[in-house]
């Protein structure tokens, strides 16, 4: 057994991680069904189609067989990525495993997340335990690279998570909070669907709105004092309060 | 396989069509067999950069409807023999260019030249997005003003997303910083973005930063790209700039102002002219 990661020669180590990752819950085998959905889905959130991993959902269905390579190729022609099928009956799990995907046990059955613990620790005995509010709620979104200016980046579940500047012109919303890991020039909006306890976090603040739940600063309400600094901004007593990260 | 670069910035009245023929006549001045073409349907401009407005006969227009051949359209450049320009049209608009004629016009010019040189036209809209859809390059052009700045963030982000490249999902198209009208006097004195900013908001590579001249106005009214000019401080900027293009190292120049001795004051001559 060698897990020891700090020799230099290893060629890999292995370790625990919590990745946000949609699941698309199927209530419909039909491939043609699933397809003219996402048809529109595409054309309202062109953004989120971009190569997006998706595990796919079978425990609504009851069929014990499923056209999975034809649902899988619809996917793809959608820019959504399969990586995995939750649940369902066994020729599925092995026509999920032929197919090059992994097979999770259906929801129900799984572990909460917390319990899945010593299996990473057997792996990885240093691995931190995630604090449960600092996971990336279900449906959250990481994007890497600058976000610039026109473009729009959006989680409509979960948080933002932007790894690069947000430029200013361009505009990035969450329905939970939004983290830049950047300079901060656009707009960022959190909790967009109501959420008051969202939070907009990120570093060098030059935003030129900040909002959580509809409530919003401009750019000249913010404390200049505040400009360029590591911030979290967030809801108290219905007014923003932009303080530094410390 | 030719490699097509595109000029392009967004905003009006940057330098993109100065910057375009003096990269194409550099290219072409190396060595290689280099096109450029004018994209700004309409409102035509390189033909007059390059001195050849009395030459042009059909255009790419015609190229595309099928009135004319390539070869009929090319003007051969008075100067460098590797050089062909595509004129635009004056009299059409942007609509008569179609996504399938454009591919057509490229892949046959593709056959022939080592490099495509697109002169995109202003804005976001149909010339420009088709001036850009092919493109293996692109060099952006930017002043140090914030509200160049901001159109050519605008302008990557519809490279990195309305490409062919981006739309079939290769490698993305590789992007270039070229900042013009560079004053390094008024960068100090804090009425023009410095470089770093620049640089910073952008997040791409530098290519070349071309000063302030008035080797420039000077040349546009001749009808020489400015790149002939190898006295002129413009002229030698960009001749470094189609150095880095071709892969070479050159180390940057005119970013800081020049400390003129007492002679050249004197005589008013030296860099600055």
């Amino acid at each position: 057994m060698s897990l020891n990661r700090d020799r230099a020669d290893t060629a890999f180590t292995f370790k625990g991680g919590m990745l946000p990752m949609t699941v698309m819950e199927l209530a419909s085998g039909d491939p043609e069904r699933i397809r003219a959905q996402l048809a529109g889905k595409v054309s309202q959130a062109p953004a989120f189609f971009q190569h997006t991993p998706v595990v796919l959902g079978v425990e609504q269905l009851d069929e014990p067989h499923l056209a999975l390579e034809r649902i899988c190729a619809v996917c793809r022609a959608h820019k959504l990525l399969p990586v995995a099928v939750r649940g369902g009956s066994d020729p599925i799990k092995q026509s999920a495993w032929a197919l090059g995907l992994g097979w999770f046990p259906p929801q129900e059955s799984r572990p909460r997340a917390v319990d899945t613990r010593p299996v990473e620790a057997a792996v990885e005995a240093e691995l931190p335990v995630p604090p449960p509010e600092a996971t990336v709620q279900a449906g959250g979104r990481i994007h890497r690279g600058t976000v610039r200016s026109g473009q729009q980046i959006s989680a409509s579940e979960g948080d933002l998570v932007v790894i690069g500047a947000v430029n200013p012109g361009a505009e990035v919303l969450a329905a939970g909070s939004v983290h830049v890991y950047g300079s901060l020039r656009g707009r960022a909006l959190a909790g967009i669907h109501g959420d008051r306890e969202a939070g907009i976090f990120c570093h060098d603040l030059h935003a030129e709105l900040l909002s959580v739940a509809g409530t919003y600063k401009r750019l000249e309400d913010i404390d200049p004092k505040m400009l360029g600094c590591s911030v979290q901004v967030q809801l108290k007593e219905d007014q923003l309060r932009i303080s530094a990260l410390t | 396989m030719a490699k097509i670069i595109v000029v392009t910035s967004g905003k009006g009245g940057v330098g993109k069509t100065t910057s375009a023929a003096a990269i194409a006549t550099g290219l072409a001045l190396r060595g290689n067999k280099t096109v450029v073409i004018d994209f700004d349907v309409g409102l035509r401009n390189l033909d007059l950069i390059m001195g050849c407005e009395r030459r042009v006969v059909y255009d790419l227009v015609n190229v595309i409807q099928g009135e004319a051949g390539l070869k009929q359209a090319m003007i051969r450049d008075k100067r460098s023999e590797n050089l062909h320009i595509l004129p635009a049209s004056q009299t059409r608009d942007k609509d008569a260019l179609t996504l399938e004629g454009v591919e057509k016009v490229l892949m046959d010019l593709s056959e022939e030249f080592d490099y495509i040189i697109c002169d995109s036209p202003a804005g976001i809209e149909r010339g420009a997005q088709l001036a850009l859809y092919f493109a293996d390059e692109a060099v952006v052009v930017t002043n140090p003003e914030v509200s160049s700045v901001r159109d050519s963030d605008r302008i990557l982000g519809l490279l990195s997303s309305k490409s062919r490249r981006a739309e079939q999902n290769r490698d993305p198209i590789k992007e270039h910083l070229l900042v013009t009208r560079y004053n390094p006097n008024r960068v100090d004195d804090g009425d023009m973005l410095n470089l770093e900013d620049i640089r910073e908001i952008l997040a791409i590579d530098l290519v070349g930063l071309i000063p302030e001249s008035e080797a420039v106005l000077r040349a546009s009214n001749q009808g020489v790209p400015v790149i002939h000019d190898d006295k002129s401080d413009a002229g030698q900027a960009y001749a470094d700039t189609v150095s880095r293009l071709m892969g070479e190292d050159v180390p940057l120049r005119f970013q800081s102002v020049q400390k003129r001795g007492l002679i050249a004051r004197m005589f008013g001559g030296g860099g600055r002219r």
